[in-house]
């Protein structure tokens, strides 16, 4: 069911983000794979390099769709975001000059 | 010739290039630890009529209208004379710089080179040796700083289609493990030197090669030692993928006053305290229209060919890097009416800019977090559901110029 459910979705989300336009080059990336990837980083940069609080945070990393949700553990300084369970994607702190990366 | 000579030769070219060598600028004080601060005097129209553009706000936060300014700072004749924090931001936090970063990227190859660990003219190849034979080694160390690699990019933002996006795949997609592999096994689209093409993986690439060209004589924080440190950005972060190359086209965090600091360096002609940090002559070739953008506004409008993404028309001029307020074109005006000519910007994604401007010895930050539903490229007066789409950077310059005065 879970497998049936992840491919219903791909196939939503594939088919709504096709692109047609021959001008372009299109990347095969998935929408839910970059809405987890940028939530995870924008969080982690957000918490432990620009060190805002965690209101401001949640809406400065807030993007459209509004699908990812995320979770840091401070001392480790590491998040974690997930959409739709399947989801998933992390970033950690470097260090204070290197900041944080996706990983 | 024996090699006592040779030094005796060496040592006469450098005294004698030494002797010609443009002098750096004097200053009463250097900034490095922090600014000093004057304040402004019998200037509150001036101020307010500053505030009520840059610090209006519509509607609330959460829905991100309108313009949403984090930070302004103003510098003059070496001083802090207005500074300002919004939206619960203060001096000590580092805000993201997107594109910003890209002119400290082009910077850091400016310091490689006043250090002799490259050349303008070298093969990128020299520094990222993994590409020797892999068809990119035509590109320059110049090449990526003009934005003139040539290779297929398409810098489409969160406005667009996320699958076509190139900047959006590098960062988050299928390219964010191995950046600048990703950028480099990209099409060559144009002979490179040819085309102007915005990218913020060209930057990425840029960034790469001064990491690949310092690192080996002066080590792995090369950017800090040589640069951050030296004038006062020591708490700079500069962030690298998984593999450890530095991203450099828009992941750098520094504070307002230390973004400051690398727009007073350029004001300085890239002199810091006496020490000459920039080449001589690197600021002017910096804030100078290079090829690649020539070439790209002399075949504006592009026609659509089949399989080839078409270039946008820039419409402000480049050097290395850094934003000029020079007209684009023959006819086309200049991009900042209200900014002085000689006035240079570094420009980043949601509305930070540094902006230098040396007729009036003065730097001005702005940090800010501008996100309307806007289309890419909108015009500077355009305007969504009445709401501003761009904040206009020359606007600002010229109510601080007033400020400041």
């Amino acid at each position: 069911m879970k497998m049936l459910i992840r491919s219903v979705m791909v196939a939503v989300v594939f088919s709504s983000c096709a692109v047609d336009d021959p001008k372009f080059k299109t990347f095969a990336n998935n929408d839910l794979q970059l809405a987890v990837g940028n939530a995870a980083k924008m969080e982690c940069t957000c918490k432990f390099v620009m060190e805002m609080d965690d209101a401001f945070c949640t809406a400065w990393v807030k993007a459209s769709p509004d699908v990812a949700r995320f979770s840091y553990d401070a001392k480790a300084k590491t998040v974690e975001a997930s959409a739709f369970v399947s989801w998933v994607a992390h970033a950690h702190w470097v260090d204070d000059k290197r900041g944080c990366v996706l990983e | 010739m024996k090699p006592a000579l040779i030094a005796v030769a060496l040592s006469l070219a450098v005294v004698a290039s030494s002797a010609f060598a443009a002098p750096c600028p004097t200053r009463a004080s250097w900034p490095t630890t922090d600014w000093p601060a004057t304040g402004t005097t019998n200037r509150s129209t001036q101020v307010k009529a500053l505030e009520d553009y840059a610090f209006r706000t519509i509607g609330t936060d959460a829905e991100r209208n309108g313009i949403r300014t984090d930070s302004v700072i103003i510098i003059k004749g070496g001083n802090i004379v207005y500074e300002r924090y919004a939206r619960g931001w203060a001096a000590s936090n580092r805000h993201i710089s997107w594109s910003v970063a890209k002119s400290i990227s082009s910077t850091l190859i400016g310091v490689a080179l006043q250090k002799g660990a490259l050349k303008l003219e070298d093969s990128i190849c020299k520094y990222l040796t993994r590409y020797e034979g892999k068809g990119v080694c035509d590109i320059t160390v110049k090449d990526t700083i003009t934005f003139g690699m040539g290779l297929q990019w398409q810098e489409e933002y969160e406005n667009s289609g996320y699958q076509g996006s190139s900047v959006i795949s590098m960062l988050l997609g299928v390219g964010h493990v191995d950046q600048a592999d990703f950028v480099l096994t990209q099409r060559q689209s144009y002979k490179p030197g040819s085309q102007f093409i915005y990218s913020t993986g060209y930057a990425t690439v840029t960034a790469a090669v001064a990491k690949a060209a310092l690192a080996p004589a002066f080590g792995k924080d090369a950017f800090w030692s040589l640069l951050f440190d030296k004038i006062g950005m020591s708490r700079t972060v500069f962030e690298e993928d998984v593999k450890g190359t530095p991203l450099g086209g828009s992941y750098v965090y520094a504070t307002p006053r230390a973004y400051a600091k690398l727009g007073y360096l350029y004001l300085n002609d890239g002199c810091w305290a006496g020490e000459r940090l920039l080449p001589e002559g690197w600021v002017t070739a910096a804030t100078t229209i290079n090829d690649a953008f020539k070439a790209n506004r002399g075949s504006c409008p592009y026609a659509a060919v089949e399989g080839t993404y078409v270039l946008p028309c820039e419409d402000t001029p480049s050097g290395y890097m850094w934003w000029l307020n020079k007209s684009p074109a023959s006819g086309v005006a200049k991009p900042y009416p209200d900014m002085p000519d000689d006035g240079y910007t570094a420009i980043g994604h949601w509305g930070q800019y540094v902006a230098v401007v040396p007729s009036e010895d003065l730097v001005v930050v702005r940090t800010g977090d501008d996100r309307n539903d806007c289309p890419a490229g909108a015009a500077a007066d355009q305007t969504v559901n009445g709401v501003p789409c761009n904040f206009d950077i020359g606007k600002l310059v010229g109510l601080a110029i007033q400020v400041a005065k």
